[in-house]
């Protein structure tokens, strides 16, 4: 399934390590410095303290599927169809939300509640995006 | 109510217009404009010598999708000759169509304001094959869509999307008892001559549909339109020169919680905040509404509604709509009785929910009236940007 198609982000002072991490395939969202809070998407501030000491944290963890889609419509020309997209949360990072794709599983077997692993995969005009890989029912740690 | 200046009430709805409404009208988004400034200033009662303020929604520049035809306000302005005393344009989201008016003519800055919302998105459809990618208007995803659409997030649908799948997950609603939502409102429609889609639908045809994006399937999504409607608000005080004023008893506008579409933190619970403070500034209750016009980009989002302003409780909408007799035309909360976005047409932002509560109010629905209409609830849109209103009879 190709992600290739549509529309690129734009890239901005806060967004930036973000991206570059996505092309390493590393999840970076934004640590305080002062309280130890994560948050994302980035701002340059901390939503639990507001320190403006914040820098890149990485997350490693598996996720937690909070709710999902499955887009059937192509929106525009070439988009592959059907793929699913999640919202993922992490157990031990609150405050993280991070939507992408999903892969590793056949789309109408994506569920709520269903565990998944960070990755990343060629997006629209050359970024990388967030790709969460299905963790098999079962599956080991 | 305190010491709450609920200032909205020294401010009235004295007009209502609308353009042709269509899946297709072949005049420019400027020509519906005009069409239905002057409609509604006519219904009114006033003359366009007596506008001095103008609004449009969204301001300009900011279109998202093809279609977005409100046109340049100062080329209305120049167009009709008008002097204004008070302007707006909103960049971001809105949270009712009157919000801003009435504060404008609740505190002296203007008298009479138009504000009008025009669509070209169902020509803009037809010319796109297909109904066109959200931001594609624009190179690149910029503020909270750059999460969303490199990922595929392409349309408002994808991004509501999730918001469905996470309700129906926590409180074991079904499609079953959701497509009394559209079904019951296409009913609505077919006595509403305006209305674009008006041929029965059944809970079967719903159940058949194709998936756009999971959970939600064609009939749950507003119909992309052509045409333009318009309201105009006035001081209270003016009520003696109107023809047919309503009443603004209260309402209010709330942003809260993360500002994209993905990051709310509880799908299964939207438009709590704006609810919740619009009852604040009435007695009137729950119970009191007798026509509920509530935002329906698409059919989730009226769940939303019926749920935050306490129509039901939360979870217990698909229960509350199953059957559709509760929220029929003779029901005890006749719903979206203009056949709502899903079938009156994408009129966006409420424009068409305000125009219907009106005539409600007035007795001028037509086929669709509601018995002794006295007090209308009129929502726009949920999540993170919500108004909510009641509007009631002179």
């Amino acid at each position: 399934m190709d992600a290739t198609i549509g529309i690129p982000p734009a890239v901005n002072e806060e967004t930036e390590p973000f991206w570059t991490a996505a092309q390493q395939g590393r999840l970076v969202v934004e640590g305080c410095t002062a309280c130890g809070a994560e948050s994302f998407p980035p701002r340059g501030i901390c939503r639990s303290c507001r320190s403006r000491e914040t820098a890149p944290t990485e997350i490693t963890d598996r996720g937690v599927v909070y709710s999902l889609t499955v887009n059937h419509q192509r929106w525009l020309p070439d988009l592959e169809v059907p793929y699913a997209m999640v919202l993922v949360e992490f157990p031990g990072h609150p405050g993280v939300r991070v939507a992408g794709r999903l892969r590793g599983c056949d789309p109408e077997e994506a569920s709520i509640g269903m565990a998944v692993d960070i990755g990343f995969e060629p997006g629209p005009g050359g970024c990388a995006i967030p790709s969460f890989v299905a963790v098999p029912a079962g599956g080991g740690s | 109510m305190g010491a709450t200046d609920v200032f909205e009430r020294r401010a009235v709805i004295s007009g209502v217009g609308q353009s042709e409404i269509g899946r297709q009208v072949d005049r420019s988004g400027f020509q519906l404009t005009l069409d239905a400034v002057l409609a509604a200033v006519e219904d009114a009662g006033l003359e366009i010598d007596d506008i001095d303020g103008l609004a449009m929604f969204p301001g300009g520049g900011t279109a998202n999708l093809p279609g977005y035809s409100n046109g340049n306000l100062y080329e209305v302005q120049d167009a009709l000759r008008i002097t204004t005393t008070w302007k707006q344009g909103l960049v971001e989201g809105m949270s009712l169509p009157f919000y801003g008016p009435a504060q404008a003519v609740a505190t002296g800055q203007a008298r009479h304001v138009v504000i009008w919302r025009t669509v070209k998105e169902g020509s803009a459809a037809r010319k796109a094959g297909g109904r066109p990618a959200y931001g594609s208007t624009k190179p690149v995803a910029e503020g909270p869509l750059a999460w969303l659409l490199p990922i595929g997030m392409l349309s408002p649908v994808c991004q509501v999307a999730p918001y469905a799948a996470r309700y129906m997950h926590e409180y074991g609603v079904t499609r079953e008892q959701l497509a009394w939502i559209p079904v019951t409102q296409r009913a609505h429609a077919a006595r509403n001559p305006r209305a674009v889609y008006r041929s029965p639908l059944t809970v079967e045809d719903y159940l058949g549909a194709r998936m756009i994006s999971t959970p939600i399937c064609l009939y749950d999504c507003d119909v992309p339109a052509d045409g333009a409607t318009a309201i105009v608000v006035s001081a209270a005080d003016t009520a003696p020169d109107l023809r047919a004023p309503v009443r603004i008893e209260a309402m209010a506008g709330v942003v809260e919680g993360r500002p994209s579409w993905e990051q709310w933190e509880d799908m299964g619970r939207v438009g709590h905040g704006a609810a919740q403070a619009m009852w604040a500034r009435t007695d009137l209750r729950p119970g009191d509404v007798d026509v509920a016009e509530l935002y329906d980009g698409f059919t989730i989002e009226c769940v939303w509604w019926l749920e935050a302003m306490g129509f039901c409780g939360t979870g217990e909408a698909g229960a509350f709509v199953e059957g559709g007799k509760r929220i029929g035309l003779d029901g005890e909360l006749p719903l979206n009785t203009w056949g709502g976005q899903l079938s009156g047409g994408r009129l966006h932002a409420s424009f068409g929910h305000t125009a219907e509560a009106v005539r409600q109010l007035r007795g001028e629905a037509g086929e669709t009236q509601v018995a002794d209409a006295e007090v209308a609830a009129v929502t726009n849109v949920g999540g993170f940007e919500a108004g909510a209103a009641l509007l009631t009879r002179w």
